[in-house]
């Protein structure tokens, strides 16, 4: 017998989850006793299944104790050879005649109902809360998919820039003594597309925005401001608008809202030089 | 008081076998919750899982002398038996053809269905949990432990092959595996 197959198909699963019918039971079973391998497996199987088991746990209610271990005994000299049934003698019924019983019963009967309509009242808002519960999970849910989606759309999008062999990747460093700020161009040299993403930069003040550039023969071309929810967006990655047609060096500047003609050298927040 | 000892799997079965009221309190303490939660799953419906308990415990208490420890745990038994007895009450209920039409619409995508399983008797870990594994093993996991299916049923009544089913578990088990060995 294989005993990696064995184990891959399964079947020591169902066998600790008792799933197998009667004759394929005892076949694992004989298999289990022929081979340590395979014994090891259920092993483990079985813990896990106990850890499965312990994490749906939950505290029957307290009287439940003395209830079970009263039923037990009452088991236990059912069993037992009985004793001969002792006869009790029901005392004579009451003969006399009237309408007492009726209106006895009458009032069981509403108090029946009127009980029977709270328990059926309070266990429908039970289940509208529970109701409420799920769609609070599925909103949760729904919500945590869409976040999912949008970072794995993110990290395609990464990768196959990662993959992309004529991508070159531009750090950009901090020209301001004791800030770790950090910025990184991507650029794609056959398709000229290019994406920006910043690393600690604050956020820029009122009326102000950071705008980027690219250093062509020594000269600065303006690549366009950028939005200010990306400098939020840690990690954050955006496609420049504006298409890289050749330069030395990239570099982002603080400067007006909307952007200048020329940087403001004393406002270069990082600076990197590409290589050759 | 929650026993502070705890006894390895013979010493257990030996003091079962002794039938004492200190055996019955080590077992209700050790076990009692675990075993009310796996038939509470299975139920959903607390007084009849307060029945199914009492019917496990007698049942455990009863045939102690047959369990056979080369067949597996006596953890692992006695889990076994609430699930059985939670399934047959079930079924006695028929309760079960209902249940087996839902399930095998659930399969595609009903979520309800799905909730269902997960009612408020599960702890938020467990839920993460099986939330956490695919569909496809979600429904195998409920159908065989939950719902007490043969694999020969699960397969019939989702119509897919008898050994999908199987690889199934076997990667549905594994996940659980990893992440209680986390």
């Amino acid at each position: 017998m294989n005993i990696k197959e064995y184990i891959e198909s399964g079947i020591l699963e169902a066998y600790v989850m008792d799933a197998l019918d009667t004759k394929e039971r005892a076949n694992v079973a004989a298999n289990i006793a022929m081979y340590p391998e395979l014994a090891a497996e259920v092993a483990a199987i079985e813990t896990a299944m106990q850890h499965f088991a312990e994490a749906t746990s939950q505290d029957p209610p307290p009287y439940m104790k003395e209830h079970i271990w009263e039923a037990i005994q009452l088991e236990t000299t059912k069993n037992e050879p009985s004793v001969a049934p002792k006869v009790v003698a029901f005392p004579p019924e009451n003969t006399q005649k009237d309408n007492g019983w009726a209106r006895a019963a009458m009032w069981a009967i509403l108090a029946g109902s009127v009980v029977t309509n709270f328990m059926l009242l309070s266990s429908n808002k039970h289940s509208q809360g529970n109701l409420v519960a799920l769609q609070q999970h599925m909103d949760s849910m729904n919500t945590q998919q869409q976040q999912l989606v949008s970072s794995i759309k993110a990290y395609q999008k990464e990768r196959s820039m990662l993959m992309d062999t004529s991508m070159q990747t531009i750090v950009m460093h901090s020209m301001l003594q004791g800030h770790d700020m950090a910025g990184m161009v991507f650029v794609s040299k056959t398709k000229g597309d290019t994406y920006l993403a910043l690393h600690n930069l604050p956020m820029p003040p009122k009326g102000k925005q950071y705008q980027l550039w690219v250093i062509k023969d020594g000269k600065p071309v303006d690549m366009g401001v950028i939005p200010n929810d990306m400098v939020v967006i840690e990690g954050g990655m955006e496609k420049i608008s504006k298409p890289f047609t050749g330069g030395q060096a990239f570099a982002v500047s603080l400067e007006k809202e909307g952007g200048s003609p020329v940087p403001t050298m004393e406002q270069i927040y990082v600076l990197g030089k590409m290589s050759s | 008081m929650p026993p502070i000892v705890t006894y390895s799997e013979e010493e257990l079965v030996s003091l079962l076998q002794q039938q004492s009221r200190e055996a019955f309190n080590y077992l209700y303490d050790r076990y009692g919750a675990v075993l009310y939660g796996v038939i509470n799953k299975v139920v959903y419906d607390e007084h009849i899982s307060q029945d199914v308990l009492q019917e496990v415990f007698v049942k455990i208490w009863n045939n102690i002398a047959k369990y056979d420890a080369s067949k597996g745990r006596i953890y692992t038994w006695m889990i076994n038996i609430a699930r059985n007895t939670a399934i047959d009450k079930l079924r006695s209920k028929a309760e079960i053809m209902k249940q087996k039409i839902h399930t095998g619409e659930d399969v595609v995508d009903n979520i309800g269905g799905k909730m269902k399983t997960e009612q408020a008797t599960d702890t938020i870990g467990l839920r993460e949990m099986v939330a956490g594994l695919k569909p496809e093993y979600q429904t195998i996991v409920n159908m065989a432990y939950f719902k007490g299916y043969t694999l020969d049923e699960i397969s019939k009544t989702l119509d897919i092959p008898l050994g999908t089913v199987k690889t199934r578990m076997r990667h549905a088990i594994q996940l659980l595996r990893e992440h209680f060995s986390r």
